[in-house]
């Protein structure tokens, strides 16, 4: 109960010094507390399935792309504050939808399959809006930076609530148990099928609103840009680089790279996924338990 | 439409890509077969033949026919820089399979984005390209340039000898043994670190030669890996696992269902179908690569 109670409150403390923060520190650093709020609810996400499950995904972006895409459609037509959870809900309906074949797949098919299915989704788009006539779209009246700030922050803030409560429920252990041996999960009773799917889908849902937010964000829309394979790949990375055990692995990742970025991207967009590269090996290679392996080493 | 659709010309260019394909595809299947190396990088590596290639045409104006041992070089010597950096060990820890597989498509996941980047850093990520042997050479109604005869042949040439030296010199019989069955083919006395040496080293130089190959008739950037990296892991999972005729004949079948999407339909047909028919070959065989392994 304590524990609930301070996981409830670091969040909180975090959300508000991340939002107030970045207002507070001018318009650029907004952008980077945009940026890392972002990046920490994406990952909080994927590690809600990939890290409990052991399922890894390399095809977020798919949740991310068809929320930004139902807000970019749809914006003329309802209220912003009603298309956000709508993004969610197509992008979790989608994973709900091809939960049943795909989730058969196992290993490191299962990573290449969600890989290649991204892909698949995003050409298939890419056709489907080069047929409409639609190279790009712009919108125009998006809220402003400060609002859009708000949300990120939010979203977040339920991503990481999200991920450490389900952690630590029933439901949590039961995707555990199918990480560490399905046959064996299966065999005391769990109905990995249906917990898979609903995991499946559950972390699909914040990225697909994520996605409508940096819709309004950028108020510019390409399905190549949108549904970047480089979107999945940074979120694996930076669960990989904090560490997937629990929700701390995420803010820390997330924290990681974009610090990295910050530092980089100014030099050369290059350098910056060079060193990204170089500390994923890193990292597999001599600390495969990420950041939050390595602070647990030194505090035990 | 039927008698344009049946053209030489169209099987021609099929040829062309089929045998590239085929030559990945065979790189993927060394790599993959004998130490369980899930390599997303491969694509990567024939970006860097085609490279050389390119910088070799430009800077010396000899053609890259010549310096195919000098890239196969190349490829072989940074698979065997990765074996020895990254996996030797990792290998030799007797990990399960699984382990190997998810830790080594995260490293070379890794060593993908540094190759590109590294690539793009030093040469930016404009297309390049160069002309060379672009004559075109008729035969009938059949009009060929003479780069791609060249591809053809030297790609054909190439996976015939791979194909008899795996089945007939007792180095590629302990390579196809190492695939079938790792622990059999120590126990029989197999020197499994060197044949993996030598496969790493095979499938890496395959994989530049069909990049140096594909830079005299496409567009060279530090990104066109990728595309290729998937053909290879389809024509695996299609042909068979350590089914080098099978990868053969998939190879040659992606190029046909390519080569006819992009006629009948357009370019963007193209990529999806190869995502289209990878995904599909996944979901079709979802224990994946391995349950072909046993079909000869």
């Amino acid at each position: 109960m304590r524990n609930t109670l301070s996981i409830l409150c670091v969040t909180l403390a975090f959300g508000l010094a991340l939002y107030f923060g970045g207002i507070a520190a001018g318009p650029y650093w907004q952008l980077v507390a945009l940026n890392l709020a972002m990046w920490i609810a994406l990952t909080q996400s994927w590690s809600l399935f990939s890290g409990l499950t052991g399922y890894v995904s390399l095809g977020h972006v798919v949740a991310y792309g068809l929320g930004a895409y139902t807000m970019v459609i749809l914006f003329r037509e309802w209220p912003v504050w009603v298309l956000i959870p709508i993004g969610g809900a197509v992008a979790g309906l989608f994973a709900l939808i091809v939960a049943l074949p795909v989730l058969r797949v196992r290993g490191p098919y299962f990573v290449i399959l969600t890989f290649g299915l991204a892909e698949l989704v995003k050409f298939v788009l890419l056709a489907v809006e080069t047929a409409l006539g639609q190279s790009s779209r712009l919108m125009f009246g998006a809220p402003g930076a400060q609002t859009l700030l708000a949300w990120m922050v939010a979203l977040a803030a339920l991503a990481t609530l999200l991920r450490h409560f389900v952690g630590v429920s029933v439901f949590g252990r039961g995707l555990i148990a199918i990480r560490e041996d399905e046959t064996a999960a299966e065999t005391i009773g769990i109905p990995i099928s249906r917990y898979k799917a609903l995991a499946f889908a559950l972390s699909a849902v914040i990225p697909g609103m994520v996605g409508a937010v940096m819709a309004l964000r950028s108020t510019y829309f390409e399905v190549l840009q949108v549904f970047s394979p480089t979107i999945s790949f940074t979120i694996v990375t930076m669960a990989i680089i904090g560490g997937a055990g629990d929700a701390r692995g995420p803010v820390l990742g997330a924290l990681f790279l974009v610090a990295l970025s910050e530092i980089l991207r100014g030099v050369s967009p290059q350098l910056y996924l060079i060193f990204l590269g170089i500390s994923l090996i890193g990292f597999v290679l001599f600390a495969p338990n990420g950041l939050t392996g390595l602070l647990r080493r030194k505090t035990s | 439409m039927l008698d344009s659709l049946l053209s030489a010309q169209l099987l021609f260019a099929a040829a062309v890509l089929g045998s590239i394909y085929a030559l990945v595809g065979l790189g993927l299947n060394l790599v993959y077969g004998t130490m369980r190396l899930l390599n997303i990088a491969h694509g990567d590596i024939l970006m860097i033949g085609a490279f050389s290639a390119y910088w070799w045409f430009t800077l010396t104006g000899l053609s890259p026919l010549i310096a195919l041992p000098l890239v196969a070089a190349i490829g072989a010597g940074l698979g065997l820089a990765l074996y020895f950096g990254l996996f030797r060990r990792q290998l030799a820890q007797g990990l399960p399979p699984a382990a190997i597989e998810a830790r080594s498509l995260l490293l070379f996941f890794g060593v993908s984005v540094v190759l590109q980047n590294v690539v793009a850093f030093f040469f930016s990520s404009t297309p390049r390209a160069y002309r060379h042997l672009d004559e075109v050479v008729r035969i009938g109604d059949l009009a060929m340039t003479g780069n791609r005869i060249a591809a053809l042949v030297v790609a054909v040439t190439l996976l015939a000898g791979m194909l008899v030296f795996l089945n007939r010199s007792l180095f590629g019989i302990e390579i196809r043994a190492l695939i079938q069955h790792r622990e059999a083919a120590r126990v029989v006395g197999i020197n499994v670190d060197r044949v993996q040496m030598v496969a790493i080293a095979l499938g890496f130089a395959a994989a530049a030669i069909a990049g140096a190959l594909l830079s005299m008739t496409e567009q060279t950037s530090p990104f066109m890996g990728f595309r290729f990296t998937i053909a290879a892991f389809v024509v695996i999972i299609l042909g068979g696992l350590g089914n080098i005729r099978g990868g053969i004949i998939a190879g040659m079948l992606l190029a046909v269902i390519e080569i006819y999407a992009v006629t009948i339909f357009s370019a963007e047909a193209r990529s999806i179908l190869i995502y289209g028919a990878f995904v599909a070959a996944l979901l079709i065989r979802p224990q994946g690569l391995i349950g072909f392994g046993k079909r000869g």
